[in-house]
């Protein structure tokens, strides 16, 4: 009991479902004396919702939540001891200024000099004396804003509760409040609950972070505790800015990643555990190719201001061209008009040779016949090919019962790899043709490229572990017409942000430093 | 901008011919003697004399007024709480209970109170209901007859007005008011009905004027037993046939009203500035 004597605040497994949703899954958070927490998250994490169960606007589904050792789950907003700036400041637009500062003590009855009193005193808190009088509806945001505070302060609650408040001002102003919330909250000495999206924010503001991430704590600590030693990958990308790589235990105190093994800090994972590494950006220093722990490529250089930020790509991605052929929309008409067939050239592997049926020749060329005036289609019943076993250029004729043909050609080729052993992997794909409305039709056309060009990428040591690709074309897909585009399917690589003071060139080759204890390893996230 | 103004003219030359053209023969009618002519005539102000030094008429102005506050009085009394009740419900509920309220009003106002007749006649639902009590009453052709007809016909209107106020209210000020101590009576009296305010006064308007100038409910219901300023200059028009006379009522009425709105529009503003 002891322990808990300043504990103002316990939410006990608070659980809160909306239609069946379930928007907070079990929060336990405990909220000292005189702190300034923030609860942390994008849109939708429930920290609002949050705020909302503790000022009395909603009810848990499940759980308690316990203020000054009492659970205050029956008790009405309107008597509970705590209040709140709201998100868009909800001042009384009937009312001066001075009568919605004053509305709270009006509700409590107090005699007109002590509220007078107390009326002014806020006002010379938030720095507004002279303005009483004043019709709310014409002060300007940040005015509105600090009127909203005034009005929840004068009430002097033990905990003062903000949602989202500076999200309506603009950059400066918020900066300035941020500062002034700070101090306001050293003056009153009591604890403030601020709710924001803004990671910023937190870290100016904050004594204790509360990161929230679909309706969970993801990690609670000091803003400094959450920058340098974030839990996952989730608070490090949401914290400040980092490298975050995925690695493999060895043992305790090493961790190897890109195929090399770095000493760290880190104890207590199992062996060969997969885990997720995090350097920070301004950890890690540029020396020479000598000196680095790893080497690489300087590929950009951003000046920022106080700092310039470069990506060094230590591990090259994996590139492979292929060209794109686009032909004009292509069909024979039959003589007497009531017969249309068309089909695409294509390119064929020479490993698929060996299991290539008619079926597959006429997908491969997407060939069609139909009747132009009642648009159903007929069967291609003839496919004559002079294909072979061997790399070459073929013919191929598809023809109907009526002998409505087309020809077309299929040239068959060894199968292009593009190996990046420093990297451990390889992408293949092929030349392809297309014609311009199937390009226009296309409602992905990043997808359709690598499905056409039969873009993969895999492990050289496991080829089954397939890689992602990205895709590089020069061609708007609304406008193209015929001709012949390249078409780039790529990896990543590894690439390394770092912020440094000192600027190096494009383009140099360069080694990375950084001590072991700024290597961050964190539990991999299971999603 | 300009073609769009262009677009406008039709309209209001129409707008002259039907609205404007019609108020102005009126105002001119008052002020002249005997006869409709608009090329030979005599100025003369008789016909307000006479309206101000009748005693009868005097009464039926007052009497008018009168029953115009009254029905707009009942009107706040019952509208203000179905509005409400109204605007507590969700969106898509709100959409159903505005439309029912606004259903009667498709239908026209003149059959609807032909209606009220039935159900206030002697033998009605009405009378007969409160004879198996032993009371035995009639209400058709009296006070009450044509102010259950007002408040029945002009009540819609006070209800929307109120409901649009009420359903325009920034939420979170409620949640505000909450969060500062005040309990569900609290709230309504500080913050609720002050700025329900507009849609009240807008609501006042829209019931009074009307109430005030109405003819055919206090004909049909008061069964020219309540005569009203309405059925007054009616009267001069179609029965006796001294258009000058009626245009001098008529106009006289449009002055008081005038004044009225001068007057709600004036308190408005020093609400306003008061604050």
């Amino acid at each position: 009991m002891e322990q808990e004597k300043n504990k103002l605040i316990q939410f006990r497994h608070i659980v809160k479902e909306f239609d069946g949703q379930v928007v907070l899954k079990g929060i336990d958070l405990d909220i000292y004396e005189n702190e300034f927490v923030t609860l942390l998250g994008p849109s939708g994490c429930g920290k609002t919702t949050l705020l909302r169960i503790l000022g009395g606007f909603l009810e848990p589904s499940e759980g308690q939540v316990i203020l000054n050792g009492e659970d205050i789950c029956e008790v009405p907003a309107y008597k509970r001891e705590l209040n709140t700036v709201f998100q868009k400041y909800a001042l009384f637009p009937h009312m001066n200024v001075y009568d919605n500062i004053a509305f709270g003590l009006k509700i409590k009855k107090m005699s007109k000099d002590v509220i007078d009193q107390k009326v002014m005193k806020m006002l010379k808190l938030i720095g507004l004396e002279g303005f009483e009088n004043k019709d709310v509806t014409l002060l300007s945001g940040g005015q509105q804003q600090r009127v909203a505070i005034a009005r929840a302060l004068v009430n002097e609650p033990s905990v003062l509760l903000l949602d989202e408040p500076l999200s309506a001002l603009d950059l400066k102003l918020r900066k300035e409040m941020q500062y002034e919330l700070k101090k306001i909250q050293q003056e009153v000495g009591i604890t403030f609950i601020f709710v924001t999206h803004d990671q910023e924010e937190a870290l100016t503001m904050s004594d204790k972070i509360v990161i929230m991430k679909d309706g969970e704590i993801q990690q609670v600590g000091s803003p400094e505790d959450i920058y340098n030693e974030p839990v996952n990958q989730y608070v490090a990308k949401f914290i400040g800015e980092s490298n975050i790589i995925p690695a493999r235990m060895i043992c305790d105190k090493k961790v190897r990643f890109d195929d090399i093994t770095f000493d760290c800090v880190d104890v207590g994972y199992k062996e060969n555990e997969p885990v997720d590494v995090v350097i920070r950006p301004e950890d890690i220093d540029i020396v020479d190719v000598k000196d680095g722990k790893m080497t690489g490529e300087v590929e950009s250089v951003l000046f920022k201001g106080v700092h310039y930020e470069i990506m060094v790509e230590t591990v090259p991605g994996t590139h492979v061209t292929v060209n794109m052929h686009v032909n004009k929309n292509y069909a024979i008409t039959s003589e007497d008009g009531k017969e249309k067939i068309s089909a695409n050239d294509f390119y064929l592997d020479l490993e698929d040779m060996k299991d290539i049926d008619d079926k597959e020749i006429i997908a491969r060329a997407d060939a069609q016949a139909w009747n132009p005036e009642t648009d159903e289609f007929i069967s291609i019943h003839d496919i004559d090919t002079d294909l072979k076993q061997e790399v070459g250029e073929y013919t191929v004729t598809f023809s109907t019962n009526n002998k409505t043909s087309i020809t077309r050609k299929i040239w068959v080729v060894d199968q292009r790899v593009v190996e990046n052993k420093k990297a451990n992997e390889a992408v293949s794909a092929f030349n392809f043709f297309k014609t311009v409305d199937e390009i226009k039709e296309s409602m992905a056309i990043d997808t359709d490229l690598k499905t056409w060009a039969n873009a993969q990428g895999w492990k050289l040591d496991d080829e089954n572990e397939t890689v992602d690709l990205d895709v590089d074309y020069d061609f708007d897909p609304e406008t193209i017409t015929e001709g012949v585009y390249k078409v780039t399917f790529w990896t990543t690589g590894r690439e390394f942000k770092i912020h440094t003071t000192d600027y190096v060139e494009e383009g140099k080759e360069v080694g990375l430093t950084f001590f072991a204890e700024d290597i961050h390893v964190m539990e991999k996230m299971g999603f | 901008m300009k073609k769009f103004q262009q677009l406008a003219i039709p309209y209001i030359v129409w707008a002259c011919i039907m609205l404007l053209l019609p108020m102005l023969l009126i105002a001119f009618y008052s002020v002249i003697q005997q006869g409709n002519s608009i090329v030979h005539f005599k100025l003369t102000l008789d016909n307000y004399v006479r309206f101000f030094t009748d005693k009868d008429f005097l009464l039926i102005l007052w009497r008018s007024l009168w029953i115009a506050i009254k029905t707009t009085i009942i009107c706040l009394l019952i509208g203000y709480p179905i509005a409400y009740f109204i605007s507590k419900n969700s969106p898509k509920i709100q959409q159903i209970l505005v439309l029912a309220i606004t259903l009667p009003t498709w239908i026209n106002m003149l059959v609807r109170t032909y209606a009220w007749i039935g159900i206030l006649s002697s033998d009605g639902i009405i009378s007969s209901f409160l004879g198996l009590f032993g009371i035995h009453t009639e209400l058709l052709y009296t006070e009450a007859a044509v102010l259950i007809g007002m408040v029945y016909n002009f009540l819609p209107f006070m209800i929307l007005q109120i409901n649009t106020a009420l359903t325009k209210m920034d939420r979170s000020l409620l949640d505000a008011a909450q969060d500062l101590g005040a309990n569900k009576f609290q709230t309504f009296w500080k913050v609720i009905f002050p700025l329900s305010l507009p849609g009240v006064v807008s609501g006042i308007t829209l019931v009074f004027l009307p109430a005030v100038s109405s003819f055919f409910i206090p004909k049909l219901l008061g069964g020219g037993q309540f005569f009203l300023i309405g059925n007054v200059i009616e009267n001069q028009f179609i029965t006796v046939g001294e258009w000058n006379f009626g245009s001098a009522i008529s106009m006289i009425m449009a002055m008081i009203m005038m004044l009225l709105m001068m007057l709600v529009r004036k308190l408005e503003e020093r609400n306003k500035e008061e604050k």
